[in-house]
Parts: structure tokens; sequence; C-alpha cells
């Protein structure tokens, strides 16, 4: 029995029944040729793809099985476009984007998107800056002019830039400098990446924050809040065809501005391993980041080391937490795999160290690790484990209609192509034991990492363990 | 991705908008956006009910969309509050300890058997919790693989002394860990000030207690607490009511209906005078504060204007204390009010974190904005746009089946009227401005307010002082005399 929901405006003129359709077709009938037992459902997300004259992407996805939809606009920048003394503009911009434009007061966004039931937010990574919101399918027109308003029209000025500059350092505070481990993350990359674009942290420094200018702001607008330079990814309870009239009717209007070129963010080979020693004066207990750089995500060198990430990390069955958790005791907490970026990205191991436990020998042990499984096949439920939970993740992720609109654009503007969505699994699924055996060898060798480790500051003034 | 540190590559951003007047910038309504004026009503589907033959209290929702399932096992009695006074963490360790060993299966087997189906299985019991939880996720394709195994880990878990014993070690180390986060010590000093003697003043165990705790103890907390007529079963995704029913006739027929009975400890009333609790963090270079005290518990008829009033005063980034603390002044990143109304009532509270030189500053516009929804009726549109928004924001839950089920979940754990999630929009939209500053007066009392702040007390003592008598603690929880110098 399908789920039914009923639906009815307050205002009392509608009343509408909703036979909740699938989100997804059937897929291929199940149980079609050949299929010997129950069929696993594939999931897939049907899309169609349309291009503004002024160069915006356009994504639609129907699913009317809730009487919601969610509108996400990628823009293909991140902290990765920043120049040095630069740092945290992309994000900072972020932040302004919300300060109102041409027919949007200042806070209004928010309100609005409050007040008839919806939610919205935005996120800047070193690769994407992307904003979003979900809304009740009878305020579809509320998305798209919200986001258009702000492409075409956003307004800077010095009083919206001062106290955003203040809520992004206090968000720095929060995040970074007033907790413990806070400051691991950016000696670790500014420690591996040779290449500024990656080098640098998405939240900047407070330097550099204190010295952006509403110049600064209007000519970051001006080179990457382009339509040409973005994608808007629609999902939900609408009919394209009236939807793509009102994205048109929105966005089409809004004229392409000249972009500025790429970030160059390749990376020379790594010539050797790199070590830092960190005193963090709220850590309790040592933590070790081991990292390796890997080719950029999307490749098969990376999907091998995604699997292979799993085995290792993932979970209480994975070989380091069984290994170091459990049967040697000197940690307490393993954490890791291949993060995902657009350039050369880092496979991290995160361990957190029991006190009084030998680092080295906590090297020692991954190392060994590692060396395992350079030279012993994967065994069969392993990679088993790695297929069913990137299944089942991205099963969660396609749940609601924000993640949904996000992926889509995330592979848009990450890999030029959002079918990517659709098909990963499948990709993901042929990785053998032997990728793994060769991409253990080819990256995760000593040569090729960094190693930072975070010791407690000595406690003088604090009470005695 | 999992990710270390993932929000520095994940920034959630900024929302915002400032109110009155101010030098810097003020909130704006243009008034021109393209709104629909209707409301769109939904009525959340009902789940499929059962109780099995011992008891158990059944509730599945289908949901065909995606091939996934969740389901949360909710044991009433089995909470930290119940915990003896002298082993807080027994129910916490007693959930933990679940998957670390089965009759049939070590705790390694579990944790691959689980992962290999692509499934997540864990098991906890919160301090001041009244209920532990086995929650469980994972795809429809081997629905009963994966259940199979919850269903192994509630009813045959053997808690190996070895494995108590590793588990244990993790958990001192964890103790120490907690000490380090600003949250955590915020959480703890607050809970002990609204609840004083109730037992959900406890939010973390202790390294003796976690010494003393013994494989038997946690052998008879399961025995005598997992009872299958004080738990509620809820299945939510693409399972079909009528295969699974019978079919948990069978898997849990191992789990008899016993005499336990549940009964929640007298409730706690709210703290008297106001008092400030200072933590010391001496790196510390924000002031985490959190205000509030005790108010109501989930079945109280003031829990829809409540949810109204603290939309206006703090509930998101359209609220007040947003739109004051951070879009006009510029004192951090995000300022919000919450209120815990459980089985037993539970606090209101407003809090964020300031960096260190606007402590006072932020003390004097929390104060000024709980007097103000105390003393001046809300305007009739911001009381509008807060009904509206509650209510409009339901149709967002159709997305998401597991939410759908909390809120049948809810209605069974709090006692509500079958219809209470029918009627409820009703209810939201026929509070008054009256009522929103009624409760206001009721329960957000600023001369008995409970405030702690964590942060670096030789700078913030001063002002915190302007507030009322100020207990000072060091990080490890003890009473101080005074701040220490430096060194």
């Amino acid at each position: 029995m399908k789920r039914r929901s009923q639906y009815t405006l307050l205002a009392g003129l509608v009343s509408l029944s909703l036979a909740a359709s699938s989100a997804l077709p059937p897929g291929p009938a199940s149980g079609g040729a050949g299929a010997a037992q129950p069929a696993v459902r594939p999931v897939r997300i049907p899309f169609t793809e349309f291009r503004l004259k002024n160069g915006l992407r356009v994504i639609l996805s129907e699913d009317h099985s809730a009487p919601t939809y969610s509108i996400c606009v990628t823009y293909n920048v991140g902290s990765r476009d920043e120049p040095k003394g630069q740092t945290g503009y992309a994000h900072l911009f972020e932040h302004m984007m919300f300060q109102g434009s041409d027919k949007v007061g200042k806070g209004e966004h928010f309100i609005l998107v409050q007040t008839y039931g919806g939610r919205s937010n935005g996120t800047t990574n070193a690769d994407r800056t992307n904003y979003f919101e979900t809304l009740p399918a009878n305020q579809l027109e509320l998305g798209l002019f919200l986001e258009a308003d702000r492409m075409r029209s956003l307004v800077i000025n010095q009083a919206n830039l001062d106290n955003q500059r203040h809520a992004v350092q206090e968000e720095r505070r929060l995040r970074v400098d007033n907790q413990p481990y806070g400051q691991t993350y950016e000696v670790v990359i500014e420690t591996a990446y040779d290449n500024f674009a990656y080098k640098h942290s998405t939240i900047g420094s407070m330097e550099d924050l204190n010295a952006a200018t509403l110049d600064d702001a209007a000519s970051f607008f001006k080179s990457y809040y382009s339509p040409s330079n973005a994608v808007l990814s629609l999902v939900g309870d609408f009919k394209a065809e009236e939807a793509l009239g009102k994205v048109k009717k929105y966005f089409e209007e809004i004229p392409a501005r000249p972009l500025r070129p790429a970030a160059d963010i390749s990376e020379p080979e790594q010539k050797g391993e790199r070590r830092k020693t960190i005193e963090d004066a709220f850590a309790q207990r040592p933590r070790i980041d081991i990292v390796y750089k890997i080719p950029p995500g999307n490749t098969p060198d990376w999907l091998a080391l995604e699997v292979l990430g799993r085995a290792l990390m993932s979970g209480r069955s994975s070989r380091l937490y069984q290994k170091l958790v459990k049967e040697k005791e000197v940690a307490v907490e393993i954490s890791g795999g291949a993060q995902e970026r657009r350039g050369p990205s880092l496979f991290w191991v995160v361990v957190m160290a029991r006190p009084g436990k030998e680092l080295a020998e906590i090297e020692r042990l991954i190392d060994e690790e590692i060396g395992i499984i350079e030279n012993e096949p994967v065994a069969q439920w392993e990679m088993e484990k790695a297929r069913m939970q990137w299944r089942s993740r991205h099963a969660d992720q396609l749940r609601s209609t924000q993640s949904r609109a996000a992926r889509l654009g995330h592979y848009a503007v990450y890999y030029d192509d959002p079918s990517l969505l659709n098909r990963l699994e499948e990709r993901i699924g042929r990785v053998t034991p032997e990728d793994l055996r060769r991409v253990a060898r080819s990256y995760l060798r000593k040569s090729n990492r960094t190693v930072v480790v975070t010791l407690p500051a000595p406690k003088a003034a604090q009470p005695a363990q | 991705m999992v990710f270390v540190q993932a929000c520095l590559q994940q920034l959630p951003g900024a929302p915002g908008s400032a109110p009155e007047a101010g030098p810097s910038s003020k909130v704006e309504r243009k008034y021109l956006a393209p709104v629909s004026k209707d409301v769109l009503r939904v009525k959340l589907p009902a789940p499929v009910e059962a109780t099995l033959a011992n008891g158990l209290t059944v509730l599945i929702l289908e949901d065909h969309r995606l091939p996934t399932v969740s389901m949360r096992l909710h044991l009433g009695g089995a909470g930290g509050l119940y915990d003896p006074a002298h082993l807080p963490g027994l129910a916490g360790v007693t959930a933990e300890m679940l998957l670390e060993g089965t009759k049939s299966r070590a705790s390694r087997k579990v944790a691959e058997e689980v992962e290999s189906l692509g499934a997540h299985l864990a098991a906890s019991a919160r301090f001041g919790g009244d209920a532990a939880a086995i929650n469980a996720s994972g795809l429809s394709d081997n629905f009963d693989e994966w259940f199979a195994l919850a269903a192994d880990v509630l009813l045959h878990p053997v808690f190996p002394a070895e494995e108590l014993e590793r588990l244990k070690q993790r958990l001192k180390t964890q103790l120490r860990q907690q000490r380090a986060s600003p949250s955590f010590l915020s959480g703890e000093r607050f809970n002990r000030a609204v609840f004083g003697s109730h037992p959900a003043a406890v939010v973390s165990s202790t390294a003796e207690a976690i010494d003393a705790l013994t494989p038997a103890q946690l052998a008879q907390w399961h025995r005598d607490r997992y009872a299958p007529q004080n738990a509620i079963l809820g299945i939510a995704g693409d399972v079909r009511a009528a295969d699974v029913i019978p079919k948990l006739n069978r898997w849990l027929a191992g789990w008899r209906r016993s005499e336990a009975k549940e009964s929640l400890p007298a409730a706690p009333a709210p703290a008297k005078t106001r008092k400030v609790y200072l933590v010391d963090r001496p790196n510390s270079i924000q002031t985490t504060l959190v205000m509030g005290n005790i108010a109501l518990d989930r079945a109280h008829p003031d829990y829809i204007p409540m949810t109204i009033m603290n939309r206006i005063l703090g509930g998101g980034s359209a609220a007040r204390l947003f739109l004051n603390l951070r879009e006009e002044k510029g004192y951090t990143y995000g300022v919000y009010s919450s209120f815990a109304a459980l089985r037993y009532p539970g606090p209101w509270r407003a809090g964020g974190d300031v960096r260190t030189e606007v402590t006072g500053g932020a003390m004097k516009e929390f104060f000024y904005e709980l007097r103000r929804i105390r003393e001046e009726k809300v305007s009739g549109r911001e009381l509008e746009d807060a009904k509206r928004s509650v209510v409009a924001g339901f149709a967002l839950s159709l997305e998401q089946p597991a939410q759908l089920l909390e809120f049948a979940i809810a209605r069974k754990i709090y006692g509500l009227p079958a219809d209470y999630w029918d009627n409820y929009p009703e209810k939201v939209m026929a509070v008054t401005a009256d009522e929103v500053q009624r409760v206001a007066r009721k329960y957000l009392d600023t001369e008995t307010v409970q405030i702690v702040a964590v942060g670096n007390a030789g700078k913030i003592r001063a002002e915190l002082e302007k507030y009322g008598p100020v207990e000072l603690f060091d990080t490890e929880g003890r009473a101080i005399k005074a701040v220490p110098s430096p060194s």
C-alpha cells in the first residue's frame, strides 16, 4: 500500500488528495529478464537539464510524493579561489548573500523562508558555495525569487559587511579557536599542500577577515556570481514544464558577467614525509593525523581509496578500530577516509590516542595494517560492506529534496555531470580487491604523507590530572 | 563524507537580519516577495499500530519511496534517569554493552555482520532520559537480516567481562576529553542549577562509578528494565506492516512480559532565586552563556503557546535574539532559545557563545529580550508569522518517514490524544498575543533565572556579578573560591 497523505490549504478553498507516487521510478521492471532473486531496487533520481541564454545551468527533478520542494544554487567558487591575503572571503561572501538585495530587505530572506514554513542555509567549502531553501510546494515562486534577486542585485554595504565580519569571526572562534583540536585541521592542510588553493582553510584567518573591504566584496560578487558560473537544481512537487517557465521568468534576464579564470589547483608531487607536532591548550589527549595525497574525487583510484577507507576505518568492524581500539587498546577513536575534492585530495587517518600510550607504536600499527592491505587481498565481506554502506548512505542522502538538489548541484559543479548521482553506486560496486592493493601501494606511502601530532599543552595553571 | 573537522569544509552559512535602530545594519522588510497566503496544511499519515502478545507496542509507517528502513525501540524505564545515585552511567553502559557480545556472536562478529549489511545499529541510554533506545537503520534489501541482529543484541546480550573492561577504559578517557568542551561544561552546570536534587541534574558518569560497574549489574539492569510492556517499537520505511507484524511476533517471542512498572521521580520545581554559576576555563576566548529555569512537561496545555512564544523569542534565525545579538550587534555566530518538555517538566533556556569582550553587552541584551517578551505584547505580525511558520513547516516533515514516526512515538510516550496531530494546526493558529505574554510571564522569570557562563573568569566575573551572587567552578566541576592567577 502506498502511503497516502492529504493536504488542504488553510484558507479552506482547496483540498487536494495526493496518491503518493514513488519519488523514484520503478526502474527496470523489477524481476525482469534473468532476475532470479528479489531484485535490489536501483536508487535512481530522474532529472532533466536545461541551459538558459545567460548560461545558467538548470536541473529539474519532479517528485510528487510530498507537497514540498527544494531549490539549490551551487556557485562554482570556493576558498580555493582565494589568493593570499584574502582567506575566508568566499565564506564571508556567503554570509553577505543573506544581507539583502534589490527587492529583499536585510534579514528578510530568513524571515520569509521561516514564515512560510521553510528552511534555508548556505555552505562554503574549498571547491564550491551553495545556497538552498526547502519550502512547501505552494511557495515555489518564493524560492526562485529569493535566489534570483540576490544573484541579480545583491546589496553590499559597509554596515552589513562589518556586521557579518563579526559573525564570521565568532564562527571561527566557536568552531576553531575555542575548541580542542580546532587548529589541527588547518595545520594538516597547510603542511600537506604546496599550492595555496588548498593550503589554506575555508574559514580563513582573522587578519584577512579584518582586511576585507567593500571593494573586495563587490569584486568577488562580480567575478564569481554570474549565472554562467552557477547551477540551479530544483527538486520536488512541481510540474517541470511550469517550473522551467518560472525559472526563466526569474533568472533569464540576469546578465552573464565575465568570469575570473578558474584557480590552478595542481600540486607538485610530494617528495618525502612531512611531520609536525603542535600543542593544544584545550586538548586532553594526544591525537595523530596521518594524511596521504591522493587523486581528485570521481577518478578510478579515488573510488578505490573510498572503498579502502571503509575497510580500514569505517565502523567497529574496521581493521584499525579492531587493531588499535579493541586489540591493542592504544586508541579510543578512529576516523577518516578519502576526502572528496575537485583537485588533489587527501586520505585521512585520525587516531585519538589513549593517554600514556606510545605514539610511535600507534604509527607502527597503522603502517602494519596498510602493509597487510598492500600484500593480501581484502576479504569479500569487506568489499560487500563498502558496497552496501555506500548504497545505504546514498539512499539516505536522497531522502530529502534538499539533499537531492544539493547532490545534483555538487556533481554538476564538481565533475560537470549530474548523472553521476545515479551512476556512482555501480562504479563503487566494480572496485576489486586488486584495486585496493594497487592504490594502497601507489598512495599510502610514507614519502607521500604528512603526519601531524596534536599534544595537550602542559597545564601549568590547571589542577593535576 | 564523514570527515575530520567537516565543519571547516562545510560552513553552515549565515542567516540573518537585524531589528530596531542601531548604528550597524537594520532589518528591513520590503514585502515584494511573491508568496502564497495559503498555508499548505498537511494531514500526517498515521502508522499502523499493533500490540504483540508480550505487550510490546508496535508502530509501523510504510514508505516505499526509497529502499531503506529505520527503526527505533524505545525502552521506557531503562534510561539514565533511573541510574542508582552511586552508579551514574549504569543505564548508558548497559545499553552500550548490548553490542559487545551476545550468546551466539562475539563483539567483532556483531560489528562485521551489521556493517557488511550496510546497516547501522546502536544502543544508548542518555543521562536524564526515562528510556533506553536501540536504533537501527539500513536497506530494505536485507531488513530481515539486520533486524535479526538488533533482536539478538536486545534479547541475548552476555556483557563479557573483558569487553566491559575495554569499554571502561574508553569511557574514562572520554570523561576527560569532554571537560575540554565548553558546551559540555555549560550543560553540566546548567542541569545542576535547574534540576537541583532531581536525577536529571546528572549529565555524566564519574571514573569511580565506571570502575565500580560489573557485568552482573548490567545483566540485572537489562533483565529488570528491558520490558516489552514498557517499550515501543517504531519502524518506518520500505516494509509491509502486514508482513512484518507476524514476523515480529516470532522474532521477539523470547522477550517475556514482566512485572516491571515505570514510576517517575517527583517532578523538579523551578529554582526560586536568581544565581550565577561561572565555570573558569582559563584559555577561553568566548563565553558560553546559558540561562533558564524549569518550565513545563510535554502534556501541559501551555505547550503550544510556549512553542509560539519560543519561536518569537529565540527559535531560529528570524527570532528576536538572533536578530538582536547577531545581526544588529555582531556579538555571536548564533543565539537561540528552546525548551525541553518531557514526561517531567524540563527547562527553557536561552544562550549562545559570544566573544569574551562582549560578555557584559550580551547579558544586557538577553535580559532586555527576556523582559521585552514578558512586558510587551507581541505584535500581530510577529504572532501571525510565528504561527504560520509552525503550521506550514509541517509539510516538510512529510519528506522524512523517520520524523513522522517520531511524531507518532511522541504521542504514545506523552499520552497525547489520538487526534493530537490532526488538531495541532488549529490549536497553533488559535494562540493569541495575550497567551504568548502569559506564558512568557509565567516561565521566563528574570528574578529566578539560573545563569551559567563558561569562560575566562578573570575577565568576565565582574560583568556577571551584576546579575547576582556568582558561584565559581573549575573545569573539573569543583567549586573553587578564587580564580587561579595565570602562571
